[in-house]
């Protein structure tokens, strides 16, 4: 009897385990045939697109509740997607590895606030923009700080390779110690409420993202003229004309017909 | 992409940050194991007791430490712990340290107390018959057998230790696992900085095995300090 429990209590985890992974394969397999039997009654010309995002980059792209990523990236894309025939499935696929991934042809595309950049244009072809953006300067409310020039020699958080990355490299040089990069903006932005840095720079969407979302932190924000504007657009492959014509028309036809202003709350020439 | 197409200038123009880094990751993996044995030992020993009050925090620790991934540890440390308790953070250098060296509290502990239970029960038996106090046979009979054996688990810990230690990238720490992302993600080229940072941290590995090799061969039964060169060939 004392051998049996034993036997059982040893079992109980396995099973749990085994449990649940049935549990989740059943349901995985459930989703993969829903999507299935909706690409092929739609057979033929709508053509399926596999974009991947870094998904902590609200307003962007992010998941809701349900583990779907969602926002403003997805939104234009499904928009674009309505006038010109195409579906588009956003993957979440971190940050940095989405770069290797569309050079490889593993996803078709970027789409997650990916600035425009002539690095990166080097290895990459852009859209035309679909949104403006600046760095902004997140510092206490209580901080001295008032311009990019008075972080010089202090610390400064970003999101690391981001291009608050960069314009905290031009700030301060290249290899400077000061530059502390972490995994989102969202973290640097905790950073600076911690006390391990002075100011966080960031894209403004995200920042005022995370300021509405934490109304009771003691935050301000600056301006400053000296930061670049910056786009985003969608990244594909090099020399991936097709798409890029595609995705080009579809924006094209949105920002006429005024749903990408109404999307991103801004009006792009 | 083509393997013969390295640039390697790439590195050259971030040798600053890779010499920062290795320079971080040795002294928050010395002073992280340092830390860790001082306080293993204390819960490696809570371990071993008989009185339950000291018996189980010590389980609790070590169960806590082991089951949970060190990247969450060291995010919780970082992000949530030390900002709580003191109201700002002390930067990565405290928080890194700190998780690191409670980390390997948790898996020194566990290597101490197999040690010194690996010790032949008759061990303390014969010391204790002799006439030695407990405590006395512990430190003279019991620990410096169980010592020896715990040699090379300890070894494994500090090069596990030493290869976890690139984890603390992710609260910004500049150590080498760092200073190659951020090349990487400069000119988005990938072979040469993550291969750098892996044959720096096989450096590092190689020069800790030799190491421990050394103290092993100090500490084995056949080590004669008197001869010391001839010694060595016996053995």
């Amino acid at each position: 009897m004392l051998k049996k429990k034993r036997l059982f209590s040893m079992m109980l985890p396995l099973l749990t385990a085994s449990i649940i992974l049935a549990a989740c394969g059943s349901d995985s397999s459930t989703t993969s045939t829903t999507s299935s039997t909706v690409s092929t009654s739609n057979s033929g010309e709508v053509k399926k697109l596999v974009a991947g995002s870094e998904s902590s980059f609200a307003p962007f792209n992010y998941m809701d509740d349900q583990g779907n990523v969602v926002g403003i990236d997805v939104d234009v894309l499904n928009a674009m997607g309505e006038e010109v025939g195409f579906e588009t499935e956003v993957r979440a696929v971190g940050w940095e590895p989405i770069f290797p991934q569309v050079k490889n042809g593993e996803i078709d595309l970027g789409a997650s606030g990916i600035t425009i950049t002539d690095e990166r244009k080097e290895t990459f072809d852009f859209t035309e923009p679909y949104y403006e953006a600046t760095q902004v300067l997140v510092v206490k409310e209580d901080s001295p700080i008032t311009s990019a020039e008075d972080v010089k020699d202090k610390k400064i958080s970003v999101q690391i390779n981001s291009t608050g990355h960069m314009a905290a490299k031009d700030l301060v040089g290249e290899t400077n110690p000061n530059i502390l990069g972490y995994e989102s903006v969202p973290i640097a932005i905790q950073e600076v409420l911690n006390g391990t840095t002075d100011a966080a720079i960031g894209d403004n969407a995200v920042v005022f993202e995370y300021i509405k979302n934490n109304p009771e932190a003691k935050l301000k924000t600056i301006d400053d003229d000296s930061f670049e504007k910056e786009y985003y657009g969608f990244m594909v492959k090099k020399g991936n004309e097709e798409l890029l014509n595609l995705l080009n028309e579809g924006l094209l036809k949105i920002k006429e017909n005024g749903k990408l202003a109404e999307i991103t709350g801004q009006e792009l020439e | 992409m083509d393997l013969l197409d390295l640039r390697w200038d790439i590195i050259w123009n971030y040798r600053e940050m890779f010499l920062r880094g290795i320079w971080i990751t040795i002294v928050l993996t010395v002073s992280g194991y340092a830390g860790g044995i001082i306080l293993g030992v204390l819960i490696g020993l809570g371990e071993t007791s008989k009185k339950r009050w000291l018996y189980w925090p010590s389980k609790l620790y070590v169960d806590l430490f082991r089951g949970t991934p060190m990247l969450v540890q060291i995010l919780i440390i970082h992000l949530a712990v030390i900002p709580t308790i003191f109201g700002q953070s002390y930067g990565f250098m405290v928080s890194g340290i700190l998780a690191l060296l409670l980390n390997s509290a948790a898996y020194n502990a566990e290597i101490i107390r197999a040690g010194i239970q690996s010790i032949d029960k008759g061990q303390m038996e014969a010391a204790r018959s002799l006439g030695l106090t407990h405590s006395k046979a512990m430190r003279k009979i019991i620990l410096p057998q169980a010592f020896r054996r715990m040699i090379p688990p300890l070894g494994n810990e500090f090069i596990a230790l030493l290869k976890d230690s690139s984890l603390v990238t992710v609260i910004a720490a500049s150590d080498i696992l760092y200073a190659a992302k951020i090349v990487a993600g400069a000119y988005n080229r990938f072979w040469e900085p993550y291969l750098v940072a892996a044959v720096l941290y096989l450096i590092l590995t190689y020069l800790v095995t030799k190491l421990v090799a050394y103290v092993e061969r100090r500490f084995s039964n056949g080590y004669n300090p008197r001869r010391k060169r001839e010694g060595r060939s016996l053995t």
